[in-house]
């Protein structure tokens, strides 16, 4: 089961690395806030697989306050991106 | 094992949503489109990994917090799609059209 675990882990990360294609060169701002999101999301459940892959209880803990944190980074940025007078970054 | 079984079925049903959702979000033409796949991807796919290994866990104070875990991103996926879709919205960024057949980028609006 350890080696299955593993092997979705491998398939999550890999997803999470070409959803980074989206961070890089989304045309807009908040294409890259999407991606960074996506990353996020995926990060949090490679850390909850690792967990169980490693038996290791205390990873929850680092996975709840990922997601906390996530949540916040992410409404924060949007509230950002919606102020007037804000220039479009190229 | 039935318990390895049932926790492995949600697994792949999880990676599958999530290869999903990474194919909506290269795919799409526009923000409003990929915002679509890309929640599906979070609540679906993330949401079916975390319990299919809460059922793997068994008993323990783990199954808790992977609850409280699942039940958060439930709430915090669609809130940050709508934050991101009100902003892009008050932006003015424009829809892709699809008489056009053109994928507008949102730089000449």
């Amino acid at each position: 089961m350890d080696d299955f675990l593993t092997i979705i882990a491998i398939i999550i990360s890999l997803n999470a690395v070409v959803c980074l294609y989206r961070a890089a060169v989304g045309p807009t701002t908040q294409d890259r806030v999407l991606g960074v999101n996506i990353v996020g999301t995926k990060t949090l459940v490679v850390v909850v697989l690792i967990t169980f892959i490693q038996a290791e209880s205390f990873f929850l803990d680092v996975a709840i306050v990922y997601a906390l944190l996530l949540f916040v980074v992410t409404v924060a940025l949007s509230r950002y991106l919606e102020a007037e007078g804000w220039e479009e970054m190229k | 094992m039935a318990k390895d079984i049932v926790a492995a079925a949600f697994c792949c049903i999880g990676t599958f949503f999530f290869l999903l959702g990474t194919t909506g979000l290269l795919r799409m033409p526009d923000i409003f489109t990929r915002l679509h796949p890309s929640t599906k991807c979070d609540t679906l796919g993330a949401c079916s990994v975390i319990i299919g290994m809460a059922v793997y866990s068994g008993w323990s104070w783990d199954v808790f917090k992977l609850i409280l875990i699942a039940c958060f991103l439930l709430l915090s996926s669609a809130t940050c799609g709508h934050a991101i879709g009100r902003s892009a919205l008050k932006r003015d960024i424009r829809y892709w059209r699809k008489e056009s057949g053109e994928v507008d980028d949102g730089h000449n609006a």
